[in-house]
């Protein structure tokens, strides 16, 4: 029989773990390890940034993604929309999630202008991440202050500009000509996610030390800041049902390059899971204004964010 | 003055909040989830959830039902502020032989909160009861 290795990562992700459960069974049968448990409870395992880390819509958490416990495995993939103003920023990937100890993702972000003088331009890049958690548990240390606490690293190339003809802006291919320093670029974060239970409240905190200009989609460092700065970001999140909760997030972000009067991204949220193999998370967004003095459309660039995850 | 007009109503009102809070705070948990009735209701479905979920049934397999939801109620009325005392085991020592790990507690903890939901009390103080519980995990999950 063929090695579930061998089959597409997306596809194996949404067969909702049950082929991957039989292939693995047939192949492994005294490795119960190997199985994915699905063990976790609903909500319990989070959604997908648009960096493609377990979090939610904008902000990273510590818990790390898929629905397998300390006994297992788990994995999931993602699809994001989100329509701004003036711009559509498009996001999918998958990303899995061991042990609940390690998580590794790839992701790739697109990003369109679909207003202004430059509509039609088009911009993308991949990202691939590890958050590995250091200690704590959200859920069950409720009877200590400790929350579960992450580290992570993010690598992002952007690969390139295009459609830029299109737009009177031939030659224009790098975010580079746009004065960032690179079109590759590390983040570094920690954070830290507490469930208060009794109060029915998630609490997450990331301190991310990045170059990104909006998120990596206009490169990494500029004319305006050479290094990585620290940036804070936050999710609070209101359970109120096992399935359902509402919650908002603040990112903040650099302001490396002169010609983006980047500022902090924010949103709010409710995510709806009906069962473990499928999630939604909708939202109002907001990623302030961008790229304002080329296309002179200075209004921030709020809009409306949708995600479906599916996995196991 | 009008501008002191809209602060002075906010202090007044998050002053009202507090001392509501605190009255809430004087009936326990135990009270407010309904006492007794709603925390035997509970059990009662509780116990026929758990029996049909293949996901922990076997490890109920030898199990007397009815002491189990007896000694349960007796736990969850103590941990919730009732007027009960625990007279089971403690946790490692009732789990240990049943090897159990985090899916069966978690799929324990599901079930438990689909039976309070059936026995009527609300979300919010379903989680301030699993909050109690889910340090537990720490003793009963040897696996």
């Amino acid at each position: 029989m063929k090695s579930p290795l061998t089959i597409p990562a997306f596809a194996l992700v949404l067969c909702n773990g049950l082929c991957v459960h039989t292939a693995l069974a047939q192949l492994a049968p005294f490795e119960n390890a190997l199985l994915p448990d699905s063990g976790k409870l609903p909500l319990t395992a989070g959604f997908n940034d648009v960096d493609g880390a377990g979090g939610a819509g904008l902000v990273p958490w510590a818990l790390i993604t898929g629905y397998g416990t300390a006994n297992s495995w788990g994995a999931n993939a993602h699809y994001t929309a989100i329509q701004l103003r003036d711009f559509r920023l498009r996001s999918y990937g998958v990303a899995v999630g061991a042990l609940d100890r390690i998580e590794v993702s790839a992701t790739r972000d697109q990003f369109d202008v679909t207003g202004t003088a430059l509509n039609g331009l088009s911009v993308a890049q991949h990202i691939y991440g590890l958050k590995v958690r250091v200690f704590g548990d959200a859920v069950y240390d409720q009877d200590s202050w400790v929350p579960q606490t992450a580290v992570g690293v993010e690598y992002k190339k952007n690969s390139g500009i295009s459609n830029s003809a299109a737009v009177g802006l031939d030659g224009l291919v790098s975010p580079t000509q746009l004065g960032a320093l690179s079109d590759v670029g590390t983040d570094w974060y920690v954070n830290a996610t507490k469930l208060f239970l009794a109060q029915s409240l998630l609490v997450n905190a990331t301190i991310r030390f990045t170059k990104a200009n909006e998120f990596g989609l206009l490169g990494f460092g500029g004319d305006l800041n050479r290094n990585r700065s620290v940036e804070f970001e936050t999710t609070i999140a209101y359970i109120l049902t096992r399935k359902f909760a509402v919650g908002a997030e603040y990112r903040d972000k650099p302001h490396n390059l002169g010609v983006d009067d980047e500022r902090a991204a924010w949103d709010v949220f409710a995510a709806w899971t009906p069962s473990r193999n499928i999630s939604v998370v909708a939202a109002f967004v907001s990623l302030g204004s961008i790229l304002a003095p080329v296309t002179k459309q200075s209004r921030d660039q709020n809009g409306a964010y949708l995600s479906l995850q599916v996995g196991f | 003055m009008k501008a002191f007009g809209r602060p002075a109503r906010l202090v007044a009102l998050s002053a009202l909040m507090l001392m509501s809070a605190g009255a809430r705070a004087d009936k326990t948990l135990y009270e407010s989830m309904g006492g007794e009735p709603a925390l035997r209701a509970a059990l009662d479905h509780f116990a026929d959830i758990v029996v049909a979920d293949d996901r922990i049934n076997f490890t109920f397999a030898e199990a007397n039902m009815a002491k189990f939801k007896q000694l349960l109620f007796e736990q969850l009325c103590n941990l919730s502020g009732g007027p009960c005392k625990y007279t089971g085991r403690d946790m490692r020592t009732s789990h240990v032989k049943l090897k159990i790990n985090n899916a069966e507690f978690n799929a324990l903890a599901e079930d438990l909160y689909i039976s309070l939901g059936q026995a009527g009390v609300p979300y919010r103080l379903q989680n301030k009861l699993m909050a109690l519980l889910a340090p537990m995990q720490h003793e009963i999950v040897t696996k």
